[in-house]
């Protein structure tokens, strides 16, 4: 267990001006919180339009969120000047935690409606296609089963757990053979509303649709990144110290209830 | 002429209507007509002289109607010409809403004998109602926020909805428009109709940046704006330094008097007065009715509870919960219901709390009572905000008991809702039901 210790983590938030629509800043403030709340020193970097790579190199934790189409643009040219330090990062196993518009983006490509093809970062084997606007976009209240799958730290993976969240998308999005789900549907759409699957994992990123936002009414999942970023700066394992989590517990029943799905 | 046989028949369904306590009729009578006849509201409008005032705008609607019908009101009583005024119920704003006000203010003969019509009108629906009204004689557009992601989408496509909307106005449409919100006063650029500007003072209003600040990108080419002064939200003094875009200059900034708190109130009036004034009311009674004037439903309304005081702050975005926030801190609040509710009219998606600026009050009031359909979503917000006193309690009705009772004599009970949190709170506390 570790209290008022020597750990410190920074951070890394793309594009906070740009990309944070549906409140997204929430799974920032409870990164920052529950580090605080430990004693774990935490900065948090925002990393705007230009910003410097070096910056990056900083970081032991990545989050970007979700943002309106026009943003979007702005973000995905001054991120594709940096496409090559991003994917060292994400290859050697950054944490990371990517939103809507920002897991898209990290596909390898987003096809438009007119049949436009965006080029992605071609970091995740995926891609994602929007059916136009005389489709229904995926909207709604959703649950899915999480197997916390990953390779570096098999202690965090022994149960698998519900997560709860907001879904609203356009894109219909299709994982290739390099990627997991982060999770199975049990009640929403979740990537195209087809295949039962939601979000992705690569390495140690994640990407999904979740809004909410996440983090706050799925406590254990910002644990795994917290715990995630600490195994991967310190290079040994680490166990958290438990924080009261009821007022979580209760929000997460709130629409686990209103779902019918058991937690 | 079988316009005739619609009014008669809306009326009807609206008597049956309330004598079953089914509702007030705003929106079933205009429903029918209009699926019977969907050229209903041009019919009705086509030989009539009554002004049309549209206003639309994501906070502040509602309000700002109310101060335009009572200074136009008021006024009948000091010119020779009476100014009879009619509008759509607040929050029937989708084009059945117009055509319910409608089918009550004709006379069975399709004659309306008002002066003005009064029409608050939902974001979504401004291009359609401006294909059933072709030049209205005055809109006023109020504001641009994030509202409601998954019912409007994404503030620029509603700007972009209004833009295509507005460009075929002519000369004899008015546009009166927020010169501080820089997507609101792009809408006036490429207008050929007459346009006008209403902002507020900008003496001693320069505030930190707020989180939920969706416009501060250039509307006309992209890039960032440049902010001599922020007065909330992207509301303020801007200039676009790439294209030479800026705020402008001629901004009606004076009412008189202003009747209710809040610096998004200052808003509300200014824009009613300019239009008050663009009709020859004169300052005298512009004074006089806002002196008079009393807020609508839940918007900074006072009830009265045996010895107590409670006043309804309506918080619905982030934008307008922020400033209900600044505004009861500024009136010392210290007990404070917030009610949180996830339907229709209040929008799915309860993302936005994490955009309200909570963290700037966290030792600000005494007793926070939380509550509503979301109630531990909203405890949530307020526990990594770091609030220390607060009280979640699902149930509504028990947690307006404790909040009450948590509040001394003679001092007031703060609610802030959002929308049909508030008429539900208000129906616990009046005992009767408004819509």
């Amino acid at each position: 267990m570790i209290h008022n210790t020597k750990y410190k983590l920074t951070i890394g938030w793309l594009y906070p001006e740009l990309m944070s629509t549906y409140g997204d800043r929430g799974n920032i403030i409870v990164l920052q919180k529950r580090c605080e709340w430990r004693g774990i020193g935490v900065e948090v970097l925002k990393l705007d339009l230009h910003f410097n790579l070096n910056q990056l190199a900083q970081c032991d934790l990545l989050f970007m969120g979700g943002a309106q189409d026009k943003q979007q643009k702005i973000v995905s040219e001054d991120l594709m000047k940096k496409r090559n330090a991003l994917q060292n990062r994400i290859e050697d196993g950054i944490p990371g935690l990517y939103i809507c518009g920002a897991y898209q983006l990290l596909g390898r490509y987003y096809k438009e409606a007119e049949r436009t093809i965006i080029p992605g970062l071609n970091i995740f084997d995926l891609y994602t296609g929007n059916p136009g606007l005389n489709v229904s976009r995926l909207i709604g209240n959703v649950a899915i089963e999480f197997q916390g799958v990953n390779s570096y730290s098999p202690s965090r993976c022994n149960h698998s757990y519900t997560l709860v969240g907001f879904e609203n998308h356009g894109g219909r999005t299709y994982l290739g053979k390099n990627v997991k789900p982060l999770g199975k549907i049990l009640k929403g759409f979740g990537n195209n509303g087809e295949d039962g699957t939601e979000g992705a994992i690569y390495k140690n990123s994640f990407g999904t649709y979740f809004h909410g936002p996440i983090l706050p009414k799925n406590p254990e999942f910002a644990d795994l990144l917290i715990k995630v970023a600490l195994e991967k700066k310190y290079g040994s394992p680490i166990d958290l110290s438990p924080l009261d989590n009821s007022i979580e517990m209760q929000a997460r029943k709130t629409i686990a209830n209103r779902l019918n799905v058991e937690l | 002429m079988f316009n005739f046989f619609l009014i008669l028949l809306g009326r009807s369904i609206v008597l049956v209507s309330k004598f079953f306590n089914l509702g007030n009729g705003s929106t079933w009578p205009g429903h029918i007509a209009l699926s019977i006849n969907k050229n209903f509201i041009r019919d009705v409008l086509r030989n009539s002289k009554v002004k049309i005032i549209l206003i639309a705008g994501t906070n502040g609607k509602t309000t700002t109607a109310k101060l335009i019908r009572t200074i136009l009101e008021y006024d009948k009583k000091s010119l020779p010409a009476h100014w009879r005024v009619f509008q759509n119920a607040a929050g029937a704003n989708l084009l059945n809403g117009i055509a319910s006000s409608l089918v009550l203010h004709s006379t069975v003969v399709c004659k309306l004998n008002y002066d003005y019509a009064i029409f608050e009108i939902d974001e979504n629906t401004l291009p359609l109602i401006l294909h059933e009204i072709n030049n209205p004689d005055f809109i006023i557009i109020l504001n641009l926020f994030r509202d409601q992601l998954d019912r409007y989408g994404e503030v620029n496509t509603i700007a972009k909805k209004w833009e295509d909307a507005i460009r075929h106005l002519l000369s004899k449409t008015t546009l009166i428009l927020n010169a501080d919100d820089p997507q609101v006063a792009f809408l006036g650029e490429k207008s050929k109709s007459n346009v006008l500007y209403f902002g507020i003072n900008p003496a001693n209003k320069t505030e930190k940046n707020q989180h939920a600040s969706d416009s501060n990108y250039c509307p006309n080419c992209g890039e960032r704006l440049i902010y001599n002064s922020i007065y909330f939200s992207h509301l303020g003094d801007w200039i676009c330094k790439n294209c030479g875009f800026e705020h402008p200059k001629k901004t009606f900034t004076q009412s008189p008097f202003y009747p209710l708190s809040g610096t998004y109130n200052e808003y509300n009036t200014n824009a009613a007065v300019l239009l008050a004034k663009l009709n020859n009311v004169s300052n005298r009674a512009i004074e006089q009715s806002l002196r008079v004037f009393k807020p609508a439903f839940g918007r900074q309304e006072i009830l009265k509870i045996n010895d107590k005081k409670v006043q309804i702050f309506l918080s619905k975005n982030p934008a307008s919960f922020n400033e209900s926030l600044k505004t009861i801190a500024n009136l010392n609040a210290n007990n404070l219901l917030l009610v949180l509710n996830d339907r229709i009219p209040d929008g799915r998606d309860v993302s936005w709390i994490w955009d309200v600026d909570f963290e700037d009050f966290s030792s600000q009031f005494k007793n926070i009572t939380v509550t509503g359909d979301r109630a531990f979503d909203l405890g949530l917000r307020l526990k990594y905000a770091e609030f220390k006193n607060f009280q979640t309690k699902k149930n509504l009705a028990e947690a307006t008991n404790v909040a009450l009772e948590k509040t001394l004599k003679n001092e007031t009970l703060y609610i802030l809702p959002t929308y049909s949190a508030m008429l539900e709170v208000r129906k616990i506390l009046t005992g009767k039901s408004i819509l």
